[in-house]
């Protein structure tokens, strides 16, 4: 058994972790992160993709609010290539309380966001699909944010600096000595090996399932797994975020993500045996197509390429009292002071626009107990990709698609020889492949999928999933594997297309099902 | 235009009963909206003096009691197609001849009857690789594998290949129904 | 509460079956062409997120159509390719993209002193000239000017007296090329005992402009022709075409890519041929042949007719012919695709890919080829060196006048 001394250990590859990750290396420290399955699998690759301008949260939690705002226009700097500023609308209804506008517009004032109030007819000028019913507009600076873009940036800059990153590694205990944590003993869950790692300080980042980390240092920090489901339509139905202005409730979030739409989200209290195999029920698809449609009733005729849920890590216990000045909706646990276990940190809550500043939080609490005095620089420096420049309106299709999605890593791609477009849906050529197995590793075609939008488009993998596999089975040198990545991407597929199957998804079902299983 | 049997759907199961049937002598004319993912035989049926409209589609028919008389297509607008029986064979959901929305499964021609589980959870097996539920809804025949319009059974339209409920042999139920026509 | 899914000429029932890209002419001969599916569907939902992302590959597409004619999902993958072109597509040889889609006004000039414009399109200086300065390829033929517009040869006194009238749209190529087969048309029309009127005001249909990105004057033209159509069966009269291109593009592109709204005379606006094979067939006429007559004829099926599904009628047409014997190959596309085959980036590509049919024609050792299109006639008479006519032209030479 192998042990691997470093600074900090970081458990769980979300955006969370990867964010600390991230930081702790550009500020020098040896770090190694670890997660389960592979990046993003949890609560940062099931989300709406929403950069809130924190305008949702004005009127109940301004500390919230101002953080996203601010957090908000970072990522736009930093994660150029990962944040579109498509703008976003909060408009009321007929069936709203009217009064709630002038609250909401002066919380988000006061918060720092601004917000103005626009007629309805100027808001359906800027955005046609509305409810032609509104009765009142407020345009606020929300963005979309493509979460598999913004992780893949943040682990492709951890590794650039030094770091390493380590997936399909579980946690089977920590190595503790004396109520510290020292490392932790870790299997790689493909072939069976163990390893140990160590390090001085070890930081709990994983999301939902860091109840359970923890409870395995013997800290208790009482998690509630809340589960959201959302739609992903066939198209851009709109081209801004679509709000609903009123107290936050289920489904009155229209969130346009590069070429799809996605409708969201739901609240659902559900157990911690469920959090690994996530189902939506026809009720929650039923809802969000209603409360969908009176943001955009055009949704209703349009095809629904699938569905899917996340469970959102909602932390009870709330602050660990250390007078640290962390936010309410943030997290962080110094499990030293609270639960006399040194070495161990937990943080959590927060959401996918405040990563970069619980990142922050994690790594200044890890410098501080490591005695290292060091600047956080997550804020300052572009991550890969998004560093600007290289406009140009010369580039073939292939071309522009792979720059949307990688920035200016599209230096590192091999359009002369690997040219070939093979998941035609969302244009993705060999040559990204190639780059995704070098850089960004991949290990199967769901990973691979995360890294490039690889049958994410309107055949959910129908007519691509074949090629593409033989494809990444030869760029990984083990093309006896192209079947079993086959089957596994399918069966994945087919998850979300379960339950929105009628219409145009059945076809498509039938479809692929022909195509594949006769 | 007249003809013995109108074929209504050019895939496997209609051009296979066309072939069958114009070889036999049976005047045929086949409508098919858009080619198959099966291997019809589309050069055989033509060879054997069948009669195609290829990316064509039967928008109505005309009936007197349970007897269709004539169908009218997208394309011939004011000609229809007369003869003394018809086959539809449009297929299931990929081929546009079963459609279905958030409600229910209907069958979009004559609305003829489909047999199909109320349920909508019920529509698809959540493993991929088991069998789907929906691969076997289909419209209702009786013994003769005439299909129900509103309860009762046309005289003389006939259903082939993946429009059928169950499990289906397409080539088999196409070349059944040609010994009923023949 | 969700209904039918409904999307701009149906691009998100693509299921990605990808049969459109198998039949394609232009996948077979051009590495470069993205194929249907990709500029069509898939490339829309991309355009809709940014412009920016409009392939400019998609200037290959023939717009023959045989990619709607093939999907089993119903999606209009020809239209959704003209549309993006028509919003996004840049002309790279705009003055000849415009001489080339002026019809009406090349024509008048031409027919002016045809013989002498006759004479120099055939000598090499001009076709140099033509193929250096201005991008028409050296090795395509013009079809030939005639020396009088069929208007003007056209006797309205001749065509009174007769208790029920048609209309009749001309086009381009009969006005300004072969006024004879608007006489054929006239001749055929009165042995039957109907009457021809001209349309009031007659513009060339627009397929030309609309191909080469000249939408807004596409539309101009459209809406005069329109209005005439409109003037014409408020009268009653059907409204006859000679050419399949011409019907095709009234009827359906006027609506699909120009938005006008044609439905009030869509069902009155036919070729020539459905209107004549729906009359004999139903026993409403009864022309008498010619004894002696007999003809090996063999039919291609242009691209727009395969679309519009009437080859049926122009068959049956000439089935009914005593003295026809009548061959059906399998319909290809000829290559030419209106003015694309005439500009020298695209000659070669259209030549490949009308080799096919060429040979398939050839080996017919038919005495005439009959077909619905002048431009696949052009297409036909230069690569194949046969002789083609129009199915109503066939028919006129049949009729026993007497």
């Amino acid at each position: 058994m192998t042990a691997e001394e470093y600074d900090v250990i970081i458990i769980g590859g979300g955006i969370t972790g990867l964010g600390t990750a991230r930081d702790c290396a550009l500020r020098g420290l040896r770090t190694v992160l670890i997660e389960k399955f592979d990046l993003t699998n949890g609560a940062t690759g099931r989300n709406h993709g929403l950069l809130h301008s924190g305008a949702r949260y004005a009127v109940t939690d301004r500390e919230s609010a101002r953080e996203c705002i601010r957090e908000n226009m970072i990522l736009r700097r930093i994660a150029s290539n990962c944040v579109e500023p498509a703008g976003g609308l909060f408009i009321t209804l007929p069936e709203d309380d009217c009064s709630y506008q002038d609250t909401f517009i002066r919380s988000c004032r006061n918060a720092g966001i601004d917000a103005r109030p626009i007629s309805p007819a100027e808001a359906l000028r800027m955005e046609p699909s509305l409810n032609p019913a509104l009765t009142g507009a407020v345009k606020v600076p929300d963005a979309s944010v493509d979460p598999f873009r913004l992780a893949s940036a943040n682990a492709l800059d951890t590794v650039l600096h030094g770091a390493e990153i380590l997936t399909y590694r579980n946690v089977i205990s920590f190595i503790m000595e004396g109520g510290r944590v020292l490392g932790v003993r870790t299997v790689d869950t493909r072939s069976g090996e163990k390893a140990e790692l160590r390090a001085r300080v070890t930081v709990n980042a994983a999301g939902i399932w860091g109840d359970g980390i923890a409870r395995m240092a013997g800290a208790e920090i009482s998690m509630l797994p809340s589960k959201g489901s959302l739609l992903v339509f066939g198209h851009r139905v709109a081209n801004m975020v679509v709000n609903r202005c009123r107290k936050p409730a289920n489904a009155d979030i229209l969130v346009p993500g590069d070429v799809v739409s996605v409708i969201g989200t739901t609240s659902t209290k559900v157990p911690f045996s469920e959090c690994d195999d996530i189902r939506v029920t026809a009720d929650e698809v039923s809802l969000l197509l209603e409360e969908g449609c009176r943001l955009v009733p055009s949704l209703a005729q349009t095809r629904i390429l699938r569905a899917y849920a996340g469970v959102r890590p909602l932390v009870t216990s709330g602050d660990d009292g250390s007078g640290r000045g962390v936010s309410r909706g943030i997290v962080l646990l110094d499990h030293e002071k609270r639960d006399g276990i040194s070495g161990f940190i937990s943080i959590s809550g927060g959401k996918l626009t405040t990563y970069r500043l619980m990142g922050e939080y994690a790594s200044d609490l890890v410098c501080e107990k490591l005695g290292i005095d060091a600047k956080c620089l997550t804020a300052k420096l572009p991550l890969p990709g998004s560093e600007g420049g290289m406009d140009s309106d010369d580039y073939s299709i292939s071309l522009k698609v792979a720059r949307g999605r990688h920035g200016t890593r599209v230096s590192k791609m091999d359009f002369a020889d690997k040219s070939e477009v093979l998941c035609e849906c969302e244009h993705v050529t060999r040559a990204e492949i190639a780059y995704a197995v070098k850089y960004l590793d991949v290990h199967n075609l769901v990973d691979l999928r995360r890294r490039t939008r690889v049958g994410m488009g309107t055949c959910q993998g129908s007519f691509c999933t074949a090629k593409v596999a033989a494809a990444l089975a030869q760029e990984l040198g083990c093309p006896e594997k192209a079947p079993e990545f086959v089957r596994q991407y399918l069966a994945e597929r087919w998850k979300g297309m379960a339950p929105v199957c009628w219409g145009e998804s059945l076809r498509e079902a039938e479809f692929m099902r022909k195509k594949y299983a006769e | 235009m007249k003809f013995d049997v109108v074929i209504i759907g050019g895939g496997l199961a209609g051009l296979t009963a066309g072939v069958e049937l114009c070889r036999a002598g049976v005047g045929c004319a086949a409508v098919a909206e858009g080619l198959s993912i099966h291997n019809a035989p589309m050069k055989e049926y033509v060879d054997a003096g069948g009669v195609l409209l290829s990316g064509d589609s039967v928008v109505r028919g005309e009936w007197e009691g349970n007897r269709l008389l004539r169908v009218f297509t997208r394309n011939l607008e004011n000609t229809p197609l007369e003869a003394g029986n018809f086959i539809i064979s449009t297929g299931k959901f990929f081929s546009l001849g079963l459609r279905s929305d958030m409600n229910g499964i209907y069958e979009p021609v004559f609305d003829c009857d489909v047999l199909y589980d109320a349920d909508r959870e019920n529509w698809v097996n959540p493993d991929f690789w088991g069998v789907q539920p929906f691969e076997t809804f289909g419209v209702r025949t009786d013994a003769e594998g005439r299909v129900y319009v509103k309860g009762v059974p046309s005289v003389n339209l006939y259903a082939a290949g993946e429009i059928l409920a169950g499990k289906v042999d397409i080539v088999k139920s196409a070349l059944e129904v040609c010994r009923k026509l023949k | 509460m969700q209904e039918i899914e409904i999307s701009a000429n149906n691009f998100e029932r693509c299921l990605k079956c990808d049969i459109c890209t198998r039949v394609c002419p232009m996948m077979a001969a051009n590495p470069y062409y993205p194929g249907p599916k990709q500029a069509g569907p898939d490339g829309e939902r991309y355009r809709l997120k940014d412009p920016a992302f409009y392939d400019l590959t998609l200037k290959f597409c023939l717009n023959c159509k045989r990619c709607e004619v093939a999907c089993p999902s119903g999606v209009k993958v020809g239209d959704i390719i003209q549309m993006a072109r028509l919003k996004y597509g840049r002309q790279s040889h705009p003055v000849r993209d415009f001489t080339l889609a002026n019809t009406d006004l090349v024509g008048t000039l031409a027919t002016v002193a045809a013989p002498a414009v006759n004479a120099m399109v055939r000598t090499a200086p001009v076709k140099a000239l033509m193929h250096s300065l201005f991008g028409v390829d050296s090795r395509r033929t013009f079809p030939e000017y005639g020396r009088k517009k069929f208007v003007d040869m056209f006797d309205p006194e001749s065509q009174k007296g007769f208790d029920r009238y048609v209309s009749y749209f001309h086009g381009c190529y009969v006005n300004y090329n072969f006024p004879r087969l608007g006489l054929d048309l006239v001749k055929v029309i009165n042995a039957l005992g109907y009457g021809v009127h001209l349309l009031e005001k007659e513009k060339c249909c627009g397929v030309a402009k609309i191909s080469n990105g000249f939408g807004a004057s596409a539309r101009h033209q459209a809406e005069i022709n329109a209005s005439s159509i409109r003037k014409a069966v408020a009268v009653g009269e059907v409204v006859l075409s000679t050419s399949s291109t011409c019907v095709f593009t009234m009827r359906d592109e006027y609506e699909h890519l120009l938005g006008m709204d044609m439905s009030d005379v869509r069902g009155s606006l036919m070729l020539a041929t459905k209107w004549l094979y729906s009359m004999m067939e139903s026993g409403k006429v009864r022309p008498v042949f010619r004894k002696d007559y007999h003809r090996k004829v063999v039919y291609h099926t242009p691209c727009h007719m395969n679309k519009l599904g009437w080859s049926v009628f122009s068959t049956g047409l000439l089935r009914m012919i005593p003295g026809i014997e009548l061959i059906v190959p399998d319909q290809r596309c000829c290559g030419i695709a209106g003015t694309f085959g005439f500009k020298k980036e695209n000659y070669d590509y259209s030549q490949k890919i009308g080799s096919g049919l060429f040979d398939i024609l050839k080996s017919c050792n038919a005495d005439v080829v009959a077909t619905d299109c002048e431009t696949c006639k052009w297409q036909i008479e230069m690569s194949a060196g046969l002789e083609v006519m129009n199915p109503v032209s066939i028919l006129a030479e049949a009729l026993d006048i007497s």
